[in-house]
């Protein structure tokens, strides 16, 4: 059984942390400072076939991760990349509330339209990626729940990064879709076959 | 559900109708103009058609002047 201090540090670490511990144990228990965190730490449990239990206490979390069935093979990251399938994803990369440079306000006028249309195509991206100002859009008071609520219920992951929901405290305002990690971020646009950044 | 579009002469002028209509609790949505209207404003306040009056008589009140057109469905 290890024991991991990952306060203070940032995303993706505990993540990155937990995993390479349960290469050599099938018991960790990792604390963590911040919520995003224990969602990050259960996505992972979730891949790595372990049990999860996580425990408040004051300001951390207590995450306990147990594995329940051995993992036959080389785990998910290991394993070699993904067949032609996966390249042919389209990723859209949110990474500002506002659309292009120089006014905020037409900005945010363009990227209400961009959602509008985007609710409109016939072939959606399979995931959207909110990532710095981009969390903004995705949380209660955005100018496009609507349209994400939509996006979502035809198939469209919709991931915030969580250091960013963390950055801006907003963390308890996500109103659509889930946390995400720079680790499943970067893995996600790597693994593109066509990223569309808005 | 049969829309229509409430078109200006401008960006700022759909987005200070967005504000009087929101405000007066009206639900409409800001979109780009339908390419089957050709305008000068690429964006346009969409709604119920069955708002049609309501929005009518309030940006008259409001003296704005707007283009207004039914959407097929």
């Amino acid at each position: 059984m290890k024991t991991i201090d990952a306060r203070g540090l940032a995303c993706p670490q505990p993540v990155l942390l937990t995993r390479k511990a349960l290469q050599e144990v099938d018991e960790v228990t990792i604390i963590v400072d911040n919520l995003a965190a224990t969602e990050n730490l259960r996505r992972l449990a979730s891949n790595e076939g372990c049990e999860v239990q996580v425990r408040a206490e004051k300001d951390v979390f207590h995450v306990a991760l147990r594995r329940i069935g051995r993992a036959a093979g080389p785990s998910q990251a290991e394993a070699p990349l993904p067949t032609a399938e996966a390249g042919t994803k389209t990723v859209l990369l949110v990474t500002s509330d506002g659309l292009g440079q120089g006014s905020q306000e037409l900005g945010q006028v363009l990227m209400r339209a961009f959602f509008h249309t985007l609710g409109e195509m016939k072939s959606l991206p399979s995931v959207a990626i909110f990532m710095n100002n981009g969390v903004k859009l995705t949380v209660n008071g955005s100018p496009i729940l609507e349209d994400l609520k939509n996006l979502a219920t035809r198939g469209v992951e919709l991931l915030s990064c969580g250091t960013c929901l963390n950055y801006f405290e907003i963390t308890d305002r996500l109103a659509v879709g889930r946390i995400s990690n720079m680790y499943e971020i970067a893995e996600a646009l790597f693994q593109a076959g066509k990223i569309v950044s808005p | 559900m049969s829309y229509s579009v409430a078109i200006f002469h401008s960006v700022s002028a759909t987005l200070r109708a967005e504000r009087v209509l929101g405000q007066a609790g009206l639900s409409i949505k800001l979109i780009p103009t339908p390419r089957q209207l050709s305008s000068d404003c690429g964006v346009a306040l969409r709604f119920e058609s069955a708002f049609r009056q309501d929005i009518e008589k309030l940006l008259t009140l409001a003296q704005m002047e707007a283009e207004i057109h039914d959407l097929a469905r």
